[in-house]
């Protein structure tokens, strides 16, 4: 077992070792027992430390996107209000509190850049999983240790690949709109990004 | 209904970051309704997309907007709790025969009966998406055992099917099946004999018909 396994203790009993054969990457760290206290026990201080790490970085996100600093600075909080208030819908096994943040930062954002009227809706209504995809068997743990491995896989993209994902989360960029700005053929875009999935998504999904 | 045929994972990536033609992405969520295997890959592409915003440095010092909007956090959480809002009934995909897909309701109305169809071609109807700024949306309807013609894209063609059938060299797409095509495919999609084959496209650039039958139909389609 490596060192680096002594990590902050949740608040909901003892952190379970994880596997992993090589140090973690920088900066990963798991928020479940953060946001379970928020969720059950309206845990003001838990709340706080998920403020703090998220809000300079939901900012970053939003300003990415293109809005002005204080537009960004105004729909990160009101993601992290949400946050707040809906925590008792969270549930770990459904994600990382990362993942539902940025699904409600990506659409607080279309829902303010783009009048129309269907695309935040389908986003929500395609973000619910139904009970069966609830049903995964992953326990925290091993959604952790997941979680550490997409990071290092993210880490080890790449450039080309790691460079077209960056353009489509933190720009937004269309295939389209990517291959004019780096001058490279559609269907080399599209390869380098299903390239780019496929190999992150083999550790997102365990073996497939 | 099982899909056979899925969303790129390049479509789905661009999904997740909310980064697709909204017109595109119309087409890819009524795709998803019908398909848990793609909404779960959705789901992965946005952990990615939370683990890349997580692992942004945000190399800022802490300012005094900082502390103020901090201290404003802190105050609007003793507000009361908004009540839950009611869970949105989540209506069964293609449960009721008549009731097109929910993401098609902004643009194309509830009703398979209530579509204003216009002819465009000999056996070819379709409704144009009035509303939407940058790319194509469209619904079309095909006569059985009709052939269209051959065509490219410049840019994205998502297709999905929403009745009736119709092959191609890509395979035999029925409802359910979605087309994820790029601008490097050229297809000619035959509609199977029987019931009228009903559609809905996306396109992010106009069609390319090559050869003179398909530039005399080209006005036509007006795309």
């Amino acid at each position: 077992m490596p060192s680096d396994l002594t990590r902050r203790p949740s608040p909901f009993g003892t952190t379970r070792p994880v596997p992993t054969p090589t140090p973690l990457p920088r900066d990963t760290h798991d928020w479940t027992g953060d946001m379970v206290a928020v969720a059950r026990l309206r845990d003001r201080a838990s709340f706080m430390r998920l403020y703090d790490h998220f809000m300079p970085r939901l900012c970053l996100y939003l300003r990415g996107l293109g809005n002005p600093e204080v537009v960004a600075e105004d729909l990160a909080q009101e993601a992290l209000l949400r946050l707040w208030q809906r925590a008792a819908m969270y549930d770990p096994q459904q994600g990382a509190v990362s993942t539902w943040l940025f699904r409600i930062g990506r659409n607080l954002h279309i829902d303010r850049v783009r009048r129309e009227p269907g695309w935040v809706q389908v986003l929500e209504e395609a973000g619910v999983a139904n009970e069966e995809e609830l049903a995964r068997p992953f326990s925290t743990a091993e959604d952790y240790a997941e979680h550490v491995h997409l990071q290092r896989r993210i880490e080890e993209l790449p450039a080309v690949q790691a460079r077209l994902m960056r353009m489509s989360y933190f720009e937004a960029k269309s295939h389209q709109e990517i291959a004019d700005e780096l001058g490279m053929p559609l269907g080399t875009v599209k390869s380098h990004l299903r390239r780019a999935f496929l190999r992150l998504q083999g550790q997102v999904r365990g073996q497939s | 209904m099982n899909p056979h045929h899925h969303l790129d994972p390049s479509t789905l990536v661009s999904y997740a970051a909310g980064a697709l033609a909204v017109e595109v992405a119309v087409v890819a969520a009524t795709h998803l309704e019908t398909c848990p295997h793609c909404r779960t890959r959705v789901q992965d592409a946005e952990r990615i997309g939370g683990q890349l915003v997580e692992h942004q440095q945000p190399a800022l010092p802490a300012t005094l907007r900082q502390a103020d909007l901090r201290a404003a956090m802190l105050e609007r959480l003793d507000a009361p709790l908004p009540p839950p809002g009611a869970p949105t009934p989540k209506t069964a995909p293609y449960g009721d025969d008549d009731r097109l897909p929910a993401p098609l309701h902004p643009y194309f109305g509830a009703s398979y009966r209530a579509l204003k169809w216009r002819w465009m071609a000999p056996g070819v109807h379709c409704i144009r998406a009035a509303d939407t700024k940058t790319g194509t949306l469209l619904m079309l309807k095909i006569g059985p055992g009709r052939s269209m013609p051959v065509h490219s894209h410049g840019g994205t063609e998502l297709t999905q099917i929403l009745r009736g059938a119709y092959h191609d060299a890509l395979g035999h797409f029925a409802p359910g099946d979605v087309a994820d095509l790029g601008s490097d495919v050229e297809h000619q999609p035959v509609t199977v004999p029987g019931a009228a084959c009903i559609c809905v496209s996306a396109l992010d650039a106009p069609l390319r018909f090559p050869g003179w039958l398909a530039r005399r139909l080209q006005p036509l389609f007006k795309l």
